[in-house]
């Protein structure tokens, strides 16, 4: 199937979606091991909420009436998992989002409109500190599905030596402006102020054997809360985790900004009104840890696992951009 | 007609261009033959860019130029003026400006968005356009702006005109741009190239101030808190709304841009600023950061509700903008008080790109919501071939500021010899 064929029923009953399924739960099964032996407490977040993380790329927001206040759907779990350390040091969710696209995403084989993130954050942790904890968590889901899901990895004709690299070799990192100028090496133009576009993201994903970092994004790629690099005023400390293969981001984190008046500031510089934030400012002003932490989608980890064309073929019931669907 | 009036505007003149067309370029034709004209029959009184002459020269080698490409002598009908605008290609060097969010510019709103269209000239929707409003629901109000990204569409002849949507601080909330980027209406404008996305640092009327509205004290918007609100009528059922200005440094200006540009890499990214007293120095910083165009309002400008101080006393005259700002590469554009051809010319001799009509088309088109805004315009069109070939030029983009004179003698913007034109080389 190279499109969603909008029938449920035929969706389910195909042994390629079953078998995508299979490999999603053992990839769960294993990070919550991982995060939990690395001494991670699994919370649950809230799914509404006064406000949510703006995001970028011109998705939007879904608005829920609750008793006459307009709440919104989360976008991501960000900024209830900040506010969580002040309980815990140490947390992850397996968490449902919802972004409504643009219509532009639905054929990119890579965007669905509701996802999950298994989202990690760490109080005091540094960026460096977290990604380990991301490399960790990718190369245990990967090993228990090679070891134990050998038969829905044959099924779906994905060949385990794939991940020879991943399993044995430490991940690579590349920073923002690296990726920019090989890039334009490679005859693309890249925005360097700018997030790598998707294009320009497959382009080095297609040409690496394993996952790598890429760090260091412009601050107009980014929201408010990835901290800025007080060395490179302009640069944050943030990351993504790009897997090989052209499949492109698995991963998005890094280091949080946790002061008030940075956090303003930087709110106004992603054109966002910090009167909305109130329940989440009231709580910075009051004093949040510092930390770092990520985001890892799992449909995308469980398509490139697969070996999937589409992410939605690693969803049970998937939606994508503009696709009236279940 | 909604019995709309714009008190110190040259409505009369304006309304009779908006039946006669072009034929109300010149005096009325029954007087053709019997009255006798010179400077001052106009009577305009007008502010320095009126003050401002524009200066014919003897030798005209533009002219030559012209005559030998086209093997005869050129008339004010060989004027091109066509040009970019912004990321879009314009029939014209006009726009419409955004109109103020009060009724007197939204009821007018999908006429002007259609004839707007038919002329392939850019249009700007302006802020507040989803928030605003007493009783209507948020979803309403989006079907108000899709309407008009509809009107403007079906109406587009070729490849010319653009449509682009504001948001200001508190449309943030509302994620206007966000709802236009994947509202299938906007996706045919999206796939051409002509959605662009302005960023409203300030305006024309009420520099330092926010967008203000007479609404109902019941509005949702103001009930929840999400706007203030001041009871400056005391009659118990309306309150003035006012939004805030938003915040602005170098750097958030900079970095919203940028932001823009991230989110939205469909769309073309334009910045409208105030008539402040840093406006060159922030033009400067928009361009840099990669605006596709800067519009600057002159203290002129503006169609929605304001204080009368701020009408009288706050904000720099446009004709002082235009000196402070060094264009240089990049698209300004500019509005206040644009009707006629002279002012339009006078603006871009002094570096615009092209003039913003605001006002002028919501009158045109309160005087006739068929082709009030389209007759305006053809008679902007024979004004400005007229003027630009008396100055012995063929294209909008050829003018300088040395077409321009200000009485006292001193010039008033800079000489700019770098401008690129193409029918000059």
């Amino acid at each position: 199937m190279n499109e969603y064929g909008r029938d449920p029923g035929e969706h389910l009953r195909s042994p390629v979606t079953q078998a995508a399924l299979r490999i999603q739960n053992r990839i769960v099964t294993a990070a919550r091991e991982c995060l939990r032996d690395a001494g991670f407490t699994e919370l649950l977040l809230p799914v509404i909420g006064p406000v949510t993380d703006p995001g970028g790329r011109g998705s939007k927001q879904v608005d829920v009436d609750f008793y006459g206040h307009r709440y919104k759907l989360m976008t991501s779990a960000i900024l209830y998992k900040q506010a969580a350390l002040l309980g815990f040091d140490r947390i992850f969710t397996v968490a449902p989002n919802v972004r409504l696209e643009p219509p532009e995403t639905q054929g990119t084989g890579r965007h669905l409109v509701e996802f999950h993130q298994i989202d990690v954050e760490a109080a005091g942790a540094s960026g460096e500190e977290v990604m380990a904890v991301a490399e960790s968590v990718v190369r245990h889901a990967v090993s228990a599905v090679v070891t134990e899901g050998a038969a829905d990895l044959a099924l779906l004709g994905r060949d385990p030596a794939s991940f020879v690299e991943l399993l044995t070799q430490p991940f690579d990192r590349v920073t923002h402006s690296e990726a920019v100028a090989d890039l334009r090496r490679f005859g693309h133009a890249q925005n360097p102020d700018a997030e790598l576009d998707w294009e320009g993201e497959a382009l080095l994903s297609g040409k690496a054997g394993r996952p790598f970092f890429v760090t260091g994004y412009p601050k107009g790629a980014r929201g408010f809360y990835d901290r800025e690099d007080d060395r490179e005023p302009g640069r944050l400390r943030n990351f993504d985790l790009i897997a090989p293969e052209a499949y492109g981001e698995l991963v998005s984190g890094g280091e949080r900004e946790h002061d008030y008046a940075r956090i303003v500031t930087r709110m106004r510089e992603t054109a966002e009104n910090p009167a909305k934030y109130g329940w989440y400012l009231d709580l910075v002003r009051e004093g949040i840890p510092a930390s770092a932490g990520f985001g890892l989608g799992l449909e995308r980890l469980t398509r490139y696992v697969a070996g999937l064309g589409a992410v939605w073929q690693a969803s049970a019931f998937p939606k994508l951009a503009g696709v009236v669907s279940p | 007609m909604t019995g709309l009036e714009a008190r110190g505007f040259p409505e009369a003149a304006v309304r009779e261009r908006a039946r006669s067309g072009a034929a109300a370029a010149f005096p009325a034709e029954d007087e053709y033959g019997r009255g006798l004209y010179g400077a001052g029959t106009a009577g305009n009184r007008g502010d320095e860019l009126d003050a401002v002459r524009l200066v014919p020269p003897v030798f005209v080698p533009e002219r030559l130029e012209k005559l030998i490409d086209l093997g005869r002598e050129p008339g004010h009908d060989d004027v091109t003026l066509e040009t970019e605008i912004g990321g879009f290609r314009s029939e014209l060097p006009l726009y419409v400006s955004a109109f103020g969010s009060t009724r007197a510019g939204s009821s007018l709103a999908v006429a002007v968005s259609a004839q707007a269209g038919a002329l392939g000239i850019p249009m700007v929707i302006g802020e507040n356009v989803v928030p605003t409003s007493g009783s209507r629901s948020e979803a309403d109000a989006v079907r108000g702006l899709t309407a008009r990204l509809l009107a403007y569409t079906d109406a587009l002849p070729g490849a010319s005109g653009g449509v682009v949507v504001q948001q200001s601080t508190e449309d943030a909330d509302a994620e206007v741009w966000n709802l236009v980027y994947s509202a299938p209406e906007a996706q045919p404008l999206l796939d051409s190239g002509r959605l662009a996305f302005e960023l409203k640092v300030g305006q024309g009327a009420k520099p330092g101030l926010g967008g203000m509205a007479i609404v109902d004290s019941t509005a949702a918007t103001v009930s929840t808190g999400r706007y203030r609100s001041a009871d400056v009528l005391r009659d118990g059922r309306r309150v003035l709304r006012c939004a805030t200005p938003g915040t602005f440094t170098e750097e958030i200006l900079r970095q919203q841009i940028r932001f823009m540009r991230n989110n939205y890499p469909r769309a073309r990214v334009w910045v409208k600023l105030p008539p402040g007293r840093d406006v060159g120095g922030a033009a400067a910083v928009a361009w840099a950061a990669g605006a596709d165009a800067v519009t600057v309002d002159g203290a002129e400008g503006g169609t929605g509700w304001a204080p009368e101080v701020a009408l009288e006393h706050l904000g720099l005259p446009l004709a002082e903008c235009l000196r402070r700002i060094e264009t240089g590469p990049g698209c300004l554009l500019v509005s206040g008080r644009m009707w006629e051809g002279a002012r339009v010319v006078k603006a871009l001799a002094l570096g615009a790109r092209a003039a913003g009509l605001g006002r002028a088309a919501l009158l045109a088109v309160d005087e006739d919501a068929a082709a009030g805004l389209v007759r305006l315009v053809s008679c902007l069109r024979l004004e400005l071939q007229l003027l630009v070939s008396a100055l012995g030029k063929y294209s909008g983009r050829a003018l300088r500021a040395e077409d321009v004179w200000r009485p006292g003698g001193e010039t008033v913007g800079r000489i700019r010899e770098e401008r690129d034109d193409e029918s000059v080389r």
